[in-house]
């Protein structure tokens, strides 16, 4: 909780243009700036407004926590004469140990746009003055920097106590109220509101911010939005590396995933996609018959072994792994795999009408078989099966008729 | 007579001219003050300002103050006003004290002084100044300071019963 007085240079030198529009109404804004500030980090904050040129240095507004009253005071001032720092420094004082609500600790901040005209020794005096009663002081100079550089560090190093006091110096060329907003001199209540911790020097730039926000006054949004813009590129970085990849190994065709041995039979289907154009048609051709070939292997499955779990997922892959690991008769598992790749050949007709008996194609199914897990091409008893196969319209029409039973059902 | 520091209103209590490292809570609080090691310095000055506010009109019937290990950093000259909110040094060291002090060293080992009581009848705000040192050093020195007096009937809302309760 603090009480402020602003002590703004009125006098002559801040006609001056080299601080758009004005020195006096780049200050004027600046000051509007703090007022606004210090009233918002604390409800029981006070801000008072003195001009330090004129006859004398007169109070425009005692402390108020009303912003409006501030605001106004400001309007209508007149330019005229020399600043006197040191009386007005004094008056500030004053009017700060009068203050209602001694709570509130104790500030002043100064604007000085002109060059000042006590010495070194009676600024360090009424400085150690001000620290004697505990006042902190801000000082923002801005313009005259060669006469006021020195005064104005040594009144600053005279009244500091526990870095509680800055000298801000503002080069010609600038925002003014753009420069004081990263300052310490917006930093109130250690941090609190408007803090900024001393790295908010760095973010002194003004409107440059990353996202658009001050990320010293919400702290907690900008690293919101850091974190979520991070992601997003991460998001945005993998995305690509998988397009690259898929890329590389070919058109992915929905079952042509992570290849594991049991998924080649599931895969059957897939080398012949290859060759077909993408369009939504083949895509669901081709998604048909991989249902049909998981619900025709769990047809086959629950019609000839009572015993295997039926543990068929409607997924082409997991399914028949499942399906085929659990049954242990050889023969079974023969014409399981058989009727699949039969009902690979279906679908590869269905979608693909340039193969048009690949059942025929002996040398086909035999590498088609050979990529099978436990199966031997050169098994006698699957040479017989695929002998009887290649009369195998019949057998496809029974499957089709099995599939047709077991939707019945 | 009992001591006061239950009732003395912490956040507004106001030292000027502290060193900031060496604050005001050094003499003042239970525990810190009792820790020689622990004291308040003055800063820029030898000179010391103490507001301590009240959250009641009290009566102050004594003081104590200590500042032993520095004797020439202990406090001499001490003027206490009441109820003077906005005093400051200037104005500190030219009205007319409600009382003075000239501290002995005797009178620095933290027995109790006693006042006048009847110019300490309501006091919301003491206001200790502490005007120079023993030896003329450049700070001031304050271990513990201790006020006795008597607060006045107060009521405390926790003892507030229900009609009736008492007889059940």
């Amino acid at each position: 909780m603090e009480a402020t007085v602003v002590c703004i240079d009125n006098s002559e030198w801040t006609r001056n243009g080299d601080y758009a529009p004005t020195r006096f109404q780049a200050q004027a804004d600046a000051v509007n700036l703090l007022a606004g500030a210090k009233t918002e980090a604390n409800p029981e904050n006070t801000v008072g407004v003195l001009t330090m040129a004129g006859k004398s240095p007169r109070v425009l507004v005692t402390p108020t926590p009303d912003l409006g009253k501030i605001l106004n005071s400001m309007q209508n001032l007149d330019i005229e004469g020399q600043a006197n720092l040191s009386s007005a420094v004094q008056i500030a004082q004053l009017a700060l140990k009068h203050r209602q609500n001694k709570n509130q600790r104790q500030r002043i901040v100064i604007f000085i746009g002109s060059p000042i005209a006590e010495d070194k020794e009676k600024l360090v005096k009424v400085a150690k003055k001000l620290k004697k009663n505990n006042v902190a002081v801000d000082v923002v100079a801005f313009g005259s920097e060669e006469t006021n550089g020195e005064k104005l560090e040594n009144f600053i190093a005279a009244v500091n106590s526990g870095d509680n006091s800055h000298l801000i110096t503002v080069p010609a060329g600038t925002i003014l109220s753009d420069m004081l907003f990263g300052s310490p001199i917006f930093q109130i209540d250690g941090g609190a509101g408007y803090g900024a911790a001393p790295g908010g020097d760095a973010a002194a730039g003004g409107d440059a911010f990353e996202f658009g926000v001050d990320p010293n006054m919400d702290p907690e949004l900008a690293m919101a939005l850091r974190v979520s813009m991070q992601e997003e590129r991460a998001r945005q970085e993998a995305a690509t590396a998988a397009a690259a990849a898929d890329g590389t190994a070919g058109e992915a065709g929905p079952s042509a995933a992570p290849a594991g041995d049991a998924d080649k039979a599931a895969a059957a289907p897939a080398p012949v996609d290859e060759a077909t154009p993408m369009d939504e048609d083949a895509l669901l051709q081709q998604a048909l018959a991989m249902s049909m070939q998981a619900d025709s292997a769990a047809a086959l499955e629950k019609e000839s072994t009572s015993a295997a779990p039926s543990a068929v997922a409607p997924n082409a892959g997991s399914g028949q792994d499942a399906a085929m690991s659990d049954i242990e008769d050889e023969e079974l598992r023969l014409a399981l795999q058989m009727s699949m790749a039969e009902d690979a050949a279906e679908a590869a007709k269905e979608s693909h009408g340039a193969v048009a008996d690949v059942l025929n194609d002996t040398d086909y199914v035999n590498s088609l078989l050979g990529s099978l897990p436990g199966v031997d091409p050169n098994d006698p008893a699957l040479q017989g099966a695929l002998a009887s196969l290649t009369k195998s319209t019949d057998s496809k029409e029974e499957d089709e008729k099995k599939e047709g039973d077991k939707g019945g059902k | 007579m009992t001591d006061l520091l239950d009732i003395i209103e912490w956040s507004c209590v106001e030292c000027l001219n502290q060193n900031p490292s060496r604050n005001i809570g050094n003499a003042l609080k239970q525990g810190y003050r009792e820790d020689d090691g622990l004291y308040l310095e003055s800063d820029t000055d030898e000179q010391l300002l103490l507001h301590i506010p009240f959250n009641q009109a009290v009566k102050l019937h004594s003081w104590a103050i200590k500042s032993v290990g520095n004797k020439g950093h202990a406090p001499r000259k001490v003027r206490l006003f009441i109820n003077r909110p906005s005093l400051g040094f200037s104005e500190a060291a030219d009205f007319p004290a409600v009382q003075e002090f000239e501290l002995s060293e005797a009178d620095l080992e933290g027995k109790p002084l006693p006042l006048k009581q009847v110019k300490f009848q309501s006091v919301n705000i003491l206001s200790i100044f502490i005007e120079d040192n023993q030896k003329e050093e450049e700070t001031t020195q304050v271990q513990k300071i201790v006020l006795y007096g008597s607060a006045g009937e107060t009521m405390n809302v926790n003892e507030i019963k229900k009609v009736g309760e008492e007889n059940s």
